[in-house]
């Protein structure tokens, strides 16, 4: 192709595509009329161009498409990072779920009336506690006497308080 | 390769994200040595009269408002990490409480709790066990069935029940059990 091939194709690109001005279109067909070389090259890109716009785009088969998958992700264009790609958008869907995570994990500070619900709580299961000593103790006094009651529960108490000091020894 | 990697790994950031809230929600003390499986006798008996969840993040603040009030209390309090109750009413059979009952001093047998004291008595079953570990107390189980409810209280962390009386006085909450 030597450049007066070149320029023609230009041209005739530009008429094929409409983005000959009238005045250029209207000169290149005169010079077609006169220039049957020139005319056989603007039916045969227009045919060229029909041609192309029958051929439809048809799903590559599995194994072309692994192949070109498994090609090195730096030997494919750099792509244009896009918020409307899935990942970004499932990124983006995931800012939400985080704040709220988040929100709901971070340990709120209690109002004044749940503060006193959690002592009225405390109170009923120390009460609780309580009624079971309180059980225990008459239970081990029927038994063994009131002197020996008190000889086993005081005792077991200090069974469960011997823990406590050994923790504060470690502590210390 | 790697974008397959990331989607999946964005998957499962989004399936962790919303598991999160409600891992926490989920009783907090589950995974603590002190902690007693007592079971559910929902079935049997209804929902619990009295079901009491305490955690540690509830507790300091009760400790921390009880400070300026009686810092021996906010002291005691400062070594619970979690305090449940569940207290059923019996009405007349008491068989699946006190198989329950059973069920529970096994697992707590087989689980390195220790007996403190014990009551059989044909209308009265009490139980109280401890975990110590390394010599601190991890926590305490009580148990009672007697005929008209099932009483079941684990307090895990220290406590020493000498001191019971006092907290409670100092709460000046009015908790009136029928002992009879």
């Amino acid at each position: 192709m030597n450049e007066y091939d070149e320029k023609w194709e230009d041209r005739i690109n530009a008429l094929l595509d409409g983005e000959l001005s009238a005045e250029d279109a209207d000169l290149l067909k005169a010079e077609a009329t006169d220039n049957r070389q020139l005319a056989r090259a603007i039916v045969e890109a227009y045919q060229l161009q029909l041609a192309m716009d029958e051929i439809k785009v048809e799903r590559a088969p599995d194994s072309l498409r692994k192949r070109l998958k498994a090609v090195p992700r730096q030997h494919r264009r750099t792509p244009v990072i896009s918020f409307l790609q899935p990942r970004w958008a499932m990124a983006l869907a995931a800012v939400p779920l985080v704040i709220i995570a988040v929100s709901m994990m971070r340990p709120e500070t209690p109002s004044a009336s749940e503060i006193a619900q959690a002592r009225q709580d405390m109170a009923i299961a120390f009460a609780y506690l309580d009624k079971a000593g309180v059980i225990t103790g008459r239970e081990i006094e029927s038994v063994v006497g009131h002197t020996m009651a008190n000889a086993v529960t005081g005792s077991v108490n200090k069974a469960i308080q011997s823990q406590n000091l050994n923790s504060k020894e470690k502590e210390a | 390769m790697k974008r397959l990697f990331m989607n999946k790994f964005v998957i499962g950031l989004c399936c962790a994200l919303l598991a999160l809230p409600a891992m926490a929600q989920e009783d907090e003390l589950k995974d603590l040595d002190g902690y007693v499986d007592f079971g559910d006798l929902s079935a049997t008996y209804g929902e619990p009269k009295i079901t009491i969840n305490l955690g540690g993040t509830m507790l300091n603040f009760v400790g921390m408002m009880s400070s300026s009030e009686s810092p021996e209390t906010s002291e005691m309090i400062s070594k619970l990490k979690g305090i449940r109750v569940q207290i059923y009413s019996l009405d007349a059979d008491t068989d699946a409480a006190r198989d329950q009952f059973g069920k529970t001093k096994s697992s707590l047998k087989s689980s390195g709790w220790e007996p403190i004291v014990q009551v059989n008595e044909d209308d009265e079953q009490v139980l109280v066990y401890m975990k110590t570990s390394e010599g601190n107390m991890e926590g305490m189980t009580v148990m009672v069935v007697d005929e008209e409810e099932a009483v079941f209280v684990n307090v895990i962390g220290q406590l020493n029940p000498a001191e019971l009386g006092r907290v409670m006085d100092s709460f000046d909450v009015d908790v009136d059990l029928d002992l009879d």
